[in-house]
Formats: C-alpha cells, sequence, structure tokens
C-alpha cells in the first residue's frame, strides 16, 4: 500500500492531486469526467463579493502549447455562490478549497470573515492574490507587503481555517512573496498563477483577446512554474502546492521531487477533461519506482548539485 | 457518460473545396447523441494544437438508425486544427467527449420550418432536417415527423464550396442556394434572398456571426419565431472554463452565457449581441472593477 496522504501546514490531504481554481466550475461542470471521491481536492472557481460579468469575448486564444486567458473573474458573487453553488460542493467526496478574491484589502478580510462564519466542512481557505486579467489589478502578491497585511488580517477572521495564498508569477523574486506569505500565517502557497502575456493578430492589427492582455497556463508554462515552485521549496520557507502546466505523471512527479507537497491540474481539465482522476490512480505507480511507499518521501528530494 | 474517449477513424472523404467527411466509430456517443449537439475532438499524442474543437453532428451513420454506430462530422480546413485533421489517415484515433450541448428545438405538427445556413455552418442541418421530417431517429427515439417540409437556405463564398447536397437531398430538403460570386443559385447573400423569397414558418440559422445577427435582426422585424446556433471559440465545451461566453437577455438587461452548455443553439430574440453593438451598455450587476 503506497500512503498518498500529504500535510501542508495545518491542511491535510487524501492525496496531493486536486483540481484548479477557475479551470473545473463550481464541482457540476466536471462530474461526469471526474470522480470527485479519488480526488485529493477541489477548488471552485473565484467567488468574488459582488456579481462580476467578466471580460468580454474572445477570452480565450490558444498559443503554442499554451492557453492564454482574460475571464476576468465571470462569477455571480458572493450571496448567489452560498445559495446556487455551496449547498451542492457540500456534498463532493473530496476536500473543498473556497477561493476568494476581494477588490480591497477589507473586501478580502470581509469575505474570509464570512467564510469562517458559513464555510461548515471547508477543507481551506484559497485567496487568489493574483488574478491578473482584472482592471485596476487583483494582483495583490505582486507586493509583499501586502501579501503580509491580507494574509494575516485574514488568518485572525478565520482562525481555524487553512490558509492558502495563490502566488503571481509575474514578480521578480516570488520566494520574498512567498516568505511574506508564510509571515502572515499562510499554511501553505499555491504557485503559480498565470503568467502575464498577449496574442496579436497583426494582419488586422488587433489584439487576439477581448481585454488585449491575459494569462498564460498549459504545457507551455510547465517549466516557468517548475521552476518557481523550486525555488520557493529548496528554501523551506512554506509548504508549496505547484500549478502551472501539469497534465501527465511525470509532470506531477516532478513538482512532487522539485518540492511541492500537492499539485493543481488547471488547463489540462480542458482538453483532457479525467486527467486529475487518471494521475491519482497512477500515482502509487509512480512513487513505487523510486523505491518508497509513501508520497511524502518523495516531495523536495531533488538533487542538484553543490 | 461523456467522458474522453480515443476513437477511431473510418474513413476521411472530400466533399467540397477544403471540406471533409470524418466518419468515427463510437456507438456510446452515436446512440445519445441529438441534431445540434457537438463533440471536441482532439488529435491524440500532440500539444500543439493543445485543446480540442467543437464540431456539430453532421449525422450518425450505421444500418440501423436506433443502433447507430457512430458519427459523422464535416469540417472545413481553416486552421491549425483541420490543417492538421485533414492529413490524419483513416484506422488512427482521436480524442473525442461529447455529446455536449444542447439540441436544436424540437417541434410537433408544423407546416414548414426554414432552415439558413452560411458556408460551413451547414453541418447541424443534415441531422436536422432527418429529425424534422422524421425519416430518422436520434438519441434512441423512434423516428417521428416534426414538420411538413424543411426549407434549406445555404449561402456559399463560391460553388466549389457547397458540400453535401445529395445528403440534404436525401434528408427531404429543399434547397434554396446563393453564392457570393454568382456561381451557383442566387448571385448574393443567403439572407438576400431569404429577404427577396419570404418563406413561411420559423427560421433556424448556423453560420458566420454577421450573417446570424442579421438573421435575428430580420426575424425581429418579420416578427417570426428564430434561433441562432452559435459557434463561439470554445477551449472545454463542457462549461469549466467560461471563454465561449455571448450576450444573452436576462429580466433585466443581459448576462454572459455560456455557448456550450447553455447554447449553441438560443432563441434569437435573446441573443443581445444581434441588436447592440459590444461594449456599448454595461450588464446589470456590473463593478466597473
Ligand atoms: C458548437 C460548434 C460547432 C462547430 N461545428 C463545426 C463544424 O461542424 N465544422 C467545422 O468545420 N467547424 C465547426 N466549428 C468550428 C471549429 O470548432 C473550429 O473553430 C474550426 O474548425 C477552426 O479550428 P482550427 O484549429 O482549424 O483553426 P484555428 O487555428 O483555431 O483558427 C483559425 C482562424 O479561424 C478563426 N476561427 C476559429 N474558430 C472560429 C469560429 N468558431 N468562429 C469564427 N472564427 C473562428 C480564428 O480566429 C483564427 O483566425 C464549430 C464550432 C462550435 C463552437
Ligand atoms: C481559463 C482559466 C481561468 C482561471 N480562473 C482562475 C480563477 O478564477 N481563480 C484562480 O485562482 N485561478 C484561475 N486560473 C489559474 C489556474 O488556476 C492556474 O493557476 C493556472 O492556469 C496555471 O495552471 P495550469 O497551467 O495547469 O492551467 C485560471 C486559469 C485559466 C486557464
Ligand atoms: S468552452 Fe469552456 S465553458 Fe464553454
Amino acid at each position: 500500500m503506497i500512503d498518498l496522504s500529504v500535510q501542508l501546514g495545518r491542511l491535510h490531504l487524501r492525496n496531493p492531486i486536486l483540481v484548479a481554481s477557475g479551470t473545473a466550475g463550481y464541482g457540476r461542470e466536471l462530474a461526469d469526467y471526474v470522480d470527485m471521491a479519488l480526488l485529493g481536492g477541489f477548488i471552485p472557481k473565484t467567488v468574488t463579493r459582488h456579481p462580476r460579468p467578466g471580460n468580454p469575448p474572445p477570452r480565450t486564444v490558444e498559443t503554442a502549447c499554451g492557453l492564454l486567458n482574460a475571464i476576468g473573474l465571470d462569477n455571480d458573487g458572493w450571496d448567489y455562490f452560498w445559495q446556487h453553488h455551496w449547498p451542492h460542493l457540500q456534498t463532493l467526496p473530496t476536500a473543498v478549497i473556497l477561493n476568494i478574491a476581494g477588490k480591497s484589502e477589507d473586501e478580502f478580510v470581509e469575505l474570509a470573515a464570512d467564510v469562517a462564519r458559513r464555510g461548515v466542512g471547508l477543507a481551506a481557505l484559497e485567496l487568489n492574490l493574483s488574478c491578473p486579467n482584472v482592471a485596476g489589478g487583483l494582483d495583490f502578491a505582486t507586493d509583499a507587503e501586502r501579501t503580509r497585511r491580507i494574509v494575516r488580517r485574514c488568518r485572525e477572521v478565520c482562525p481555524n481555517l487553512p490558509l492558502i495564498a495563490k502566488l503571481t508569477p509575474n514578480v521578480t523574486d516570488i520566494t520574498v512573496i512567498a516568505a511574506a506569505a508564510a509571515e502572515g500565517g499562510a499554511d501553505a502557497v499555491s504557485a503559480v498563477n498565470t503568467y502575464l502575456g498577449m496574442a496579436i493578430d497583426w494582419r488586422q492589427r488587433r489584439p487576439r483577446l477581448g481585454n488585449v492582455t491575459g494569462g498564460l497556463s498549459g504545457p507551455a508554462i510547465k517549466p516557468l512554474a517548475l521552476r518557481a515552485v523550486w525555488a520557493i521549496a529548496r528554501r523551506r520557507i512554506i509548504p508549496v502546492i505547484g500549478v502551472g502546466g501539469i497534465a501527465t505523471m511525470d509532470d506531477v512527479m516532478e513538482f512532487l521531487v522539485a518540492g511541492a507537497s500537492a499539485v493543481q491540474i488547471g488547463t489540462a481539465n480542458f482538453y483532457d477533461p479525467s486527467v486529475a482522476c487518471r494521475l491519482i490512480q497512477d500515482l502509487p505507480a509512480a512513487i513505487a519506482q523510486l523505491g518508497t511507499s509513501r508520497v511524502r518521501d518523495v516531495i523536495g528530494t531533488l538533487q542538484t548539485p553543490e | 457518460m461523456p467522458h474522453l474517449r480515443h476513437v477511431r477513424i473510418v474513413s476521411q472523404e472530400k466533399l467540397a473545396e477544403r471540406t471533409y467527411r470524418l466518419r468515427l466509430i463510437c456507438p456510446e456517443i452515436a446512440r445519445v447523441i441529438l441534431p445540434g449537439q457537438f463533440l471536441m475532438l482532439r488529435l491524440a499524442g500532440t500539444n500543439d494544437p493543445l485543446l480540442g474543437r467543437p464540431f456539430a453532428l453532421y449525422d450518425t451513420w450505421g444500418d440501423d438508425s436506433s443502433s447507430p454506430l457512430g458519427v459523422d462530422i464535416v469540417y472545413l480546413v481553416v486552421g491549425s486544427m483541420t490543417s492538421r485533421l485533414c492529413t490524419v489517415p483513416a484506422g488512427s484515433v482521436v480524442e473525442v467527449w461529447g455529446p455536449l450541448g444542447r439540441p436544436l428545438p424540437a417541434f410537433s405538427e408544423l407546416e414548414q420550418v426554414v432552415l439558413v445556413a452560411g458556408g460551413i455552418g451547414q453541418t447541424p442541418f443534415v441531422a436536422y432536417t432527418h429529425w424534422l421530417l422524421g425519416s430518422r431517429g436520434y438519441g434512441g427515439q423512434a423516428a417521428r415527423p416534426q414538420a411538413r417540409r424543411v426549407l434549406l437556405y445555404y449561402g456559399v463564398r463560391t460553388a466549389a464550396r457547397l458540400a453535401g447536397l445529395t445528403d440534404f437531398q436525401t434528408a427531404g430538403a429543399q434547397l434554396y442556394l446563393a453564392s457570393d460570386d454568382g456561381s451557383v443559385g442566387w448571385h448574393g447573400s443567403i439572407l438576400d434572398r431569404l429577404q427577396a423569397e419570404q418563406p413561411a414558418g420559423p427560421l433556424i440559422g448556423c453560420g458566420p456571426e454577421p450573417m446570424l445577427k442579421a438573421l435575428a435582426r430580420l426575424a425581429r422585424q418579420w416578427q417570426r419565431p428564430c434561433w441562432v446556433s452559435l459557434e463561439t471559440p470554445m477551449a472545454c465545451g463542457i462549461g469549466a472554463c467560461f471563454s465561449c461566453v455571448t450576450r444573452i437577455g436576462t429580466a433585466h438587461n443581459w448576462d454572459y452565457r455560456r455557448v456550450c452548455v447553455d447554447g449553441p443553439t438560443f432563441e434569437a430574440a435573446l441573443w443581445h449581441d444581434a441588436f447592440s453593438e459590444q461594449g456599448s451598455d454595461a450588464p446589470l450587476g456590473s463593478t466597473g472593477a
């Protein structure tokens, strides 16, 4: 028997494979493709205080081995979420991690306080400090001090839930931001959200995205995300959840060896909707190949030259 | 259950200029799919192109229509995925998930239905004609006539692009053609022809967005029931990515709706984009952020 369970601060997961926010809807969309009873955890699409229509289409465009998106946090808002999505999410036989975004620090804190009241049964709270696609910028995690403050204040008002800070890679040194999240009291960081990018139709001299710029995801960003995860993990700053281009067993194992304590599958859900469950089923064999029976023994075992 | 399947290509047949019919063996999908629904299709073993592409059901195939063996799709070679797809030989495997989306509208005891197709937008209408006229059953249901006549108004750039005419004739549609260059049928747009001839009955359109917008406005002017089947770019086809949205009217104003799960066919009167320019007004609940 291979022990797949992992521990990230106060968050315990039965296995390290989760689906990423914004890539699997609110739980119903993937129901036919994903056996929730297998998943390590499920993270619904970011919820905001007020309904947000999202950005004008086109919202996605495919690039070489990648996807550029500018959805713009399209969601029906806080009240709708608790009324319509939460009752269903509560029934899912997996760890549900709520993902929220505030327009301001105060709004983050207000939402986190409400989560503490209403989110009975949640496994954790993930703060989306890193959405690149919203006018005015919701990428709070470009600033270490703001990251520390938001995490600390959210932890104060929501003390009993494990807290995850989702970081943007669009910074000079992500380890500084990860350290700030750790100091604020986060249990883990998710690294990374999407990389800023754009695509142009030169014949029309127009951007291909309605929002002009967007965030790049998918296999194209995997080496970048892997390096970001390794940079945080090697300094043992805080447990890391690796996200970015993960689609195969090799990808999962590379992130674990690099130091991720868990991984999230994002864009791959779009083109291979059952991928997360297949990876979970194949994980024990891959772990066994390394001559161990515990996922935990694999995490952060990368050997680099001195 | 519509999970990802590895599906074998039986044949690829060129139907017209840059237009191919792909025949797939997939009895599970073929038995349940309805006209107007679509599949996501992805090339196996490559990450470039990365995403699947949606393709409408052209028709089911197999001797017995109550338990068909597979589906046909018909595609136009336009870009990265289709230019590779047309080189994939019979016997190869592609990745497919579906059926997805909602079917085209069903009717009962109608005199006449008018289908309006622009270019490759004709693809959902072969199965739909069979379904409406009751010459073939779908989704495990026995064939049942829903309309007495189906008129297909079908516009193309040029005669070389006309695809599947015999399939439409076999299905029983009456054809009304138009071409931009006058090489076949009416010289001009299919909407011009429709406007000139004003056939009776509900209108159902599929094709380029400008054509569908014009159709929706025409239907409003004629006070005619009308549906449009949209082809917004899709990344997942299953409602997970929120990329395929279009503006659909709500009780108060409009909201973005996912074409893959709430469509691809919408009542034209609710299709906000047809009646206003993009970005010219804000939706209810807009935070201005
Ligand atoms: C519900 C639905 C059903 C569809 N059914 C069919 C079908 O039966 N047969 C068929 O040939 N195609 C169909 N399409 C379109 C198809 O999914 C692909 O978009 C098309 O084949 C182009 O893919 P590609 O990779 O070859 O081109 P890409 O490389 O993706 O694109 C090439 C160029 O075409 C443009 N383009 C791509 N897709 C669209 C679009 N949907 N509308 C306008 N411009 C576009 C792009 O902007 C780009 O400039 C359908 C789409 C939808 C949403
Ligand atoms: C279409 C799309 C929508 C996304 N929406 C969200 C979101 O609502 N909240 C969030 O925290 N991350 C969102 N993300 C980011 C992903 O969760 C993930 O961090 C990123 O895509 C990198 O992983 P991947 O390459 O596996 O997709 C979105 C990504 C995509 C592609
Ligand atoms: S294509 Fe992903 S939500 Fe419609």
